[in-house]
């Protein structure tokens, strides 16, 4: 069953801009590992012949990507927190035809 | 008889040209992308109001902003497979890769001219903190794969005013 969407304030600096953090829980984390279906990467494979962006693997890290922030956001909801600050992402090639993106941050309540 | 000799050819030459054929349409196709990323960049490139506040610094967060938001934007790119056979040969005599230069290029200002239009459509007025990431992909099923494929993530803070 697909999460409901949360939406909690975010930034990679130490503070949310504008607000005041009353209250800090400590890390939290979001990570997905996604491997490609082999249709797009013989499209991806042929699309090397003249390079460029390859639009299949953008599009799969972008969905990817959210898909991490949303479990991080679900992990600093579960704590009671409404916002994560310092956020960071890492991506890393785990295994032979999958990579997995990472992000972490610092569950904190702002006012 | 011609026909077996003309294949016989063809298979022979085909994968000697290969290199070739897929440097010069690489350099072409990415020359298209260039331009077209120069022409946005002209376009709509300065689209925040506040350019002075467009930095890599963390420290300015004290000033009075309503609202912050965080954006990010991945983009993948690959040089293509005739770049990747020229830098292998470069790299017997070291030096400048120009090929990977040129991709490495190409993603950063992409990537950051995308960060720049996603600030837009969130009605942001400045961006601080921008961080930019870059990591080697691997979605190919075999191990012994020569194409590789290069992830830009670039991501910052957007403050509204």
């Amino acid at each position: 069953m697909q999460a409901p969407a949360i939406a909690l304030h975010m930034s990679n600096v130490e503070t949310i801009p504008g607000r005041q953090i009353v209250r800090s829980f400590g890390l939290v984390t979001g990570s997905t590992v996604r491997a490609k279906h082999i249709g797009k990467d013989i499209f991806a494979g042929l699309k090397n012949i003249v390079g460029g962006e390859l639009k299949a693997y953008t599009e799969l890290l972008n969905e990817s990507r959210n898909e991490a922030i949303q479990r991080m956001m679900m992990a600093a909801h579960n704590l009671g927190a409404n916002g994560v600050v310092n956020v960071r992402f890492a991506t890393s090639s785990v295994a032979a035809g999958a990579s997995e993106l990472f992000c972490y941050g610092t569950a904190v309540v702002v006012e | 008889m011609e026909l077996y000799i003309a294949f016989v050819v063809a298979s022979i030459l085909l994968p000697i040209l290969y290199p070739f054929i897929s440097w010069a349409l690489g350099r072409w196709y990415q020359g298209r992308l260039m331009a077209a990323l120069d022409e946005n960049e002209k376009m709509h490139g300065v689209v925040l109001s506040n350019e002075s506040l467009l930095s890599t610094s963390s420290r300015n967060t004290n000033f009075a902003s309503p609202s912050a938001t965080l954006l990010h934007v991945s983009l993948c790119v690959a040089p293509s497979t005739g770049q990747i056979f020229f830098m292998w040969v470069k790299s017997l005599f070291g030096g400048r890769l120009v090929s990977y230069d040129v991709v490495l290029d190409y993603g950063r200002r992409e990537a950051l001219y995308r960060l720049q239009q996603q600030a837009r459509q969130q009605e942001c007025t400045s961006m601080i903190n921008i961080r930019i990431e870059t990591s080697t992909l691997s979605f190919a099923r075999n191990q012994d794969s020569k194409t590789s494929s290069i992830e830009i993530l670039a991501y910052a803070t957007g403050l509204r005013s």
